[in-house]
């Protein structure tokens, strides 16, 4: 176990430099942020003051050298719009954007679950058809414009839902459902593929050699062996939740990291973006690696090695 | 023979799949009866029917796939006739199915001891505690040394021979009076098959348990069963007493397989090996299934069918050379050979 | 079973069908013999023949206002006409012009970038996968895993905010972004195909390395490539669109069906036809891809076939 978690430690930590590296990179060829930082009056005096003393006139290796120094102390920069520490404004959007993600991969689970078994094992019937075809319908459709389509109907048609905005449970059931959707359909389409693959296996074979019941070969024999690509996927549409979150939030103006996102990029406030670079691939590592760890706890055969 | 009584007994069975291509019969009026503590050996090539035959009985035949026709007498039932949920309740219980792959007929995620202990609870009223009481039993039965350990491992943690008793001991732990073999050593190595084989024997000289292998190894039917059937492309070409089969095979399929198979007494003779495949289920030759291949084959043969013609009790052949009475089947060769050179 | 993909790309057909038939003859056959299959090309013939024909298609130029014409329904809504079949914006501009003028970009951006992406993914992947374990492959692999941990679309965000966004530009980001599909499929290929017999041959006999890869393995790789490609082209689509529609893709004057939806976002209460039609169009046009996609991979694969 140790030894596993030093392993994954090792891998994680050029992943995170890389990532380090190309946020310093794009923003050091995005220019100089002292125009955006200064008031339009301010005198050549004072902006080459202000140069100095951020270390811009540095060349770009020191300049790196400094960033990681940073980083590496969990200072991400001063957001100049808002004044403030960048992870610190980040930080403090986190949960909504958790709450929202969480509540959504929870919703395309619970949906995908059934539909890709049912699917799998009543394959080719209508049932599987429809479920099928409602797949790819959902993967086709693009979250800022299903966003639209469900404001459309159920809040401005219906007004069941509000339009936008936070603050109670009926602000919440829109976002997540939207961005639930993709999901949902990604995952009915792979349970449904990796539940046929085990069904045609000789153990389910001999399981049914043995008499058990349709239900217990369904769960207990099937399921269980589709479980492990199941969750490796789960995690790794982490990064899907999180591309759609941005723009689920804008739509819907949900106060998280998404929008807060695409406010920073319009303002230009690059040390708001690279930290929320920073926190969203963090939680995406961290989910992939529980997705991990719960893979060698489903499948005997893999060892801590 | 001691004891009469039957066991299994298929009548004109028929299998059939729906394919792209239209609907292929893969097991074409395949009759055949087995008794109580018999070895039955079902010979033949890939692709024969051999298997099919086997998940026909064991009611594991699935759409695309039905039984067309014929049936399958299980002592007093008849199979085909059941309802899923009927069969279900003699699956694993009146009748029992071992597997060619023990590595992938185990699920890797489940362990041994649940695996042989399911089957109890699905068809035995038993305690938990009795269950994996009986579940160790078994496994001790089977010949694998510290049953009470294995009980609680994966199958991977075990060998392929291991795994191979695992699945017999699962097989039996219902006291199955009939087991399906099939092909279960082609995977294992020839020490450990050889030990297998002994497990099936003391299998039915202990519990009186009938048994059907499934092979293409001529050898082990030699070796394993009391009577042989010979099939080829879906039908059975040829049904005898495994000494009877070996002195003097009736169907040229049936010595070309033994020509074809290596003997230890006869070291420096050349194997032969049948000219030509078995043909596709979906385009079969006309007349004689087998005339394409056949180094004795006459007009009639690719004009019409053979029946299965019946020699003597308990002798059958699917050949016209017999068809007027028995044949020696090596003068038969040599004669064509002196007309055709 | 192994089988190489330059065998799967001369798919199985059934016996009656004779082996000298020209190549286009037995696509279409097989093409037709999915119905989904057929649909996705359909869509996507129509789609590129839209783009190609905007001039001739469409009734109005896209980009035309007219103030009297604001906010004109659908012509099968009270106060719609036949002159504006799809209706008008909230600066009177004809609707469905501006889907038919959008297509253009929509396949240009979206096709151009996965060109892009098919040359750096290929290239990487098989060197990647030939030289398995080296240290270029390590690197490699790790950018691979650093992308995985960014969202394409927020790496894009931060580009196109630090470089502005134009057509090139837009075809650029998407491009380098969109490699990582390609180099990891292609990868794990190579490295199985390496062991091949053909491959050991070919090296036993001291072919150079450069050789093997452009004539021994590439070959083998395109069906991988074709079904990769084609899945990117949606997914290209569903990026741009995300950056128009949150407004730092491309301008106006140039026409993008996700800038019309995030114009039409804001009517949606009261001119619902703005943003519905060119959400359409993306969905039925990435839907045509899908199923146009997953056909090309049941072909090429038949052994998946029915599990997708």
């Amino acid at each position: 176990m140790k030894s596993y978690l030093l392993k994954y430690v090792l891998q994680v930590i050029p992943v995170l430099f890389i990532i380090s590296f190309l946020v310093f990179f794009l923003i050091f060829i995005a220019g100089d942020p002292v125009a955006l930082m200064i008031s339009d009056n301010a005198t050549p005096q004072q902006i080459e003051e202000l140069r100095e003393s951020l270390g811009l006139n540095e060349p770009f290796f020191v300049q790196y050298g400094l960033y990681m120094q940073g980083l590496l102390q969990g200072d991400f920069g001063t957001s100049f719009s808002y004044k403030q520490d960048a992870l610190q404004i980040v930080l403090e959007k986190l949960p909504n954007t958790l709450l929202l993600g969480s509540l959504a991969m929870l919703i395309a689970i619970i949906i995908a679950i059934p539909l890709g078994i049912l699917s799998a094992t009543r394959q080719n019937t209508a049932w599987d058809l429809l479920i099928s075809g409602a797949s790819v319908i959902g993967k086709a459709i693009p979250n800022f414009w299903l966003a639209i389509m469900l404001i459309l109907i159920f809040s401005v048609t219906f007004q069941l839902f509000p339009v936008s905005g936070s603050g109670t449970v009926m602000h919440l059931i829109l976002p997540a459902f939207t961005l639930a959707t993709g999901t949902a359909a990604e995952l009915t389409r792979l349970i449904r593929s990796s539940m046929l693959e085990v069904l045609g296996q000789d153990y389910i074979r001999t399981a049914k050699s043995k008499g058990m019941s349709r239900s217990l070969i369904t769960y207990r024999h099937a399921f269980r062996n589709c479980l492990a690509p199941v969750i490796t996927i789960t995690a790794m549409q982490a990064s899907v939740i999180v591309s759609g979150a941005i723009i689920t939030e804008t739509v819907f103006a949900w106060p998280g990291m998404g929008q807060l996102l695409v406010k920073a990029i319009s303002l230009r406030d690059m040390a708001v973006v690279q930290a929320v670079v920073f926190v969203s691939a963090f939680a995406i590592i961290l989910l992939n690696f529980i997705a991990d760890v719960a893979y060698r706890l489903i499948d005997p055969r893999i060892k801590y090695e | 023979m001691i004891n009469r009584q039957k066991v299994l007994e298929v009548r004109h069975l028929q299998t059939q799949f729906r394919t792209e291509h239209g609907i292929v019969r893969s097991v074409d009026d395949v009759s055949f009866r087995l008794d109580a503590g018999e070895i039955l050996g079902i010979v033949g090539e890939s692709g024969c029917g051999k298997s099919v035959t086997s998940f026909s009985i064991m009611g594991l035949i699935e759409a695309p796939g039905e039984i067309a026709g014929g049936e399958i007498w299980l002592e007093e039932q008849e199979l085909t006739k059941l309802s899923k949920r009927q069969l279900r309740k003699l699956q694993g219980k009146d009748m029992a199915m071992i597997f060619q792959e023990p590595l992938t007929s185990l699920n890797p995620l489940l362990t041994v001891g649940l695996q042989i202990s399911e089957v109890l609870t699905r068809h035995k009223r038993l305690s938990k505690r009795e269950v994996k009481e009986q579940s160790i039993a078994m496994l001790r039965q089977v010949g694998i040394p510290r049953p009470e350990q294995v009980y609680h491992a994966y199958p991977h943690e075990l060998s392929g021979g291991m795994r191979q008793r695992v699945m017999i001991a699962i097989a039996i732990s219902c006291g199955s009076k009939l087991l399906i073999a099939d092909e279960p050593t082609t995977a294992l190595d020839v020490t450990i098959q050889a030990q297998i084989l002994k497990l099936m024997k003391e299998l039915r000289d202990n519990l009186n348990t009938s048994i059907m292998l499934i092979t293409h190894d001529l050898g082990v039917v030699a070796e394993m069963a009391d009577r042989v059937i010979v099939m080829y492309a879906g039908q059975v070409v040829e049904e005898g007493d495994v000494y009877e089969i070996y002195r003097s095979p009736k169907h040229p399929y049936t010595k070309g397989l033994m020509n074809s198979t290596p003997k230890i007494e006869e070291v420096r003779r050349k194997l032969e090996s049948i000219p030509g495949t078995v043909p596709v289920l979906s385009n079969m030759p006309s007349g004689c299934r087998f005339h394409p291949r056949c180094p004795v084959a006459r007009d009639k043969c690719r004009a019409e069918a053979p029946q299965m013609k019946l020699l003597r009790p308990g002798v059958q052949v699917r050949c016209w050379l017999h068809q007027e009475g028995e044949v020696e089947l090596n003068e038969e060769f040599k004669r064509r050979a002196a007309a055709g050179g | 079973m192994v089988h190489s993909h330059t065998e799967a790309l001369k798919p199985e057909m059934s016996y009656e069908v004779a082996r000298t038939i020209h190549p286009i003859t037995r696509w279409m056959r097989l093409l037709l013999r999915s119905k989904t299959g057929t649909f996705g090309f359909v869509i996507l013939v129509l789609v590129a023949l839209t783009a190609l024909l905007s001039v001739l298609l469409a009734p109005y130029d896209p980009t035309l206002l007219n103030a009297r014409n604001r906010l004109v329904p659908p012509f099968w809504s009270d106060g719609g006409s036949m002159a504006h079949i799809l209706g008008t914006d909230h600066l009177g501009r004809d609707i469905l012009s501006r889907i038919i003028y959008g297509s253009q970009i929509t396949l240009l951006v979206s096709g151009a970038s996965v060109i892009i992406s098919a040359v750096i993914g290929i290239t990487l992947g098989v060197v990647c996968g030939y030289y398995g374990g080296g240290w270029f492959d390590a690197i490699v692999m790790r950018v691979v895993d650093a992308n995985m941990a960014i969202p394409n679309i927020l790496f894009m965000l931060v580009i196109v905010g630090v470089f502005g966004t134009s057509v090139p530009t837009l075809i650029v980001v998407l491009g380098i972004t969109g490699w990582i599909a390609y180099t990891r499929l292609i990868r794990a290929e190579v490295l199985s195909l390496k062991e091949r017999e053909f491959i050991r041959a070919a090296r036993s006999i001291g072919t150079r390395d450069r050789t093997i890869m452009r004539k021994h393995i590439l070959p083998n790789l395109i069906s991988t490539c074709i079904v990769v490609s084609t899945l990117s082209v949606g997914g290209n689509i569903v990026l741009e669109a995300s950056l128009s529609f949150l407004g730092l893709g491309i301008q106006p004057p140039i026409v993008t069906w996700g800038y019309m939806l995030n114009e039409g976002r804001d009517y949606i209460a009261t001119s619902w036809w703005i943003a519905t039609f060119p959400g359409v169009a993306i969905a039925v046009t990435v839907l045509g891809i899908l199923f146009f996609g997953d056909w090309l991979r049941d072909v090429f694969d038949p052994k998946a076939q029915g599990r997708r």
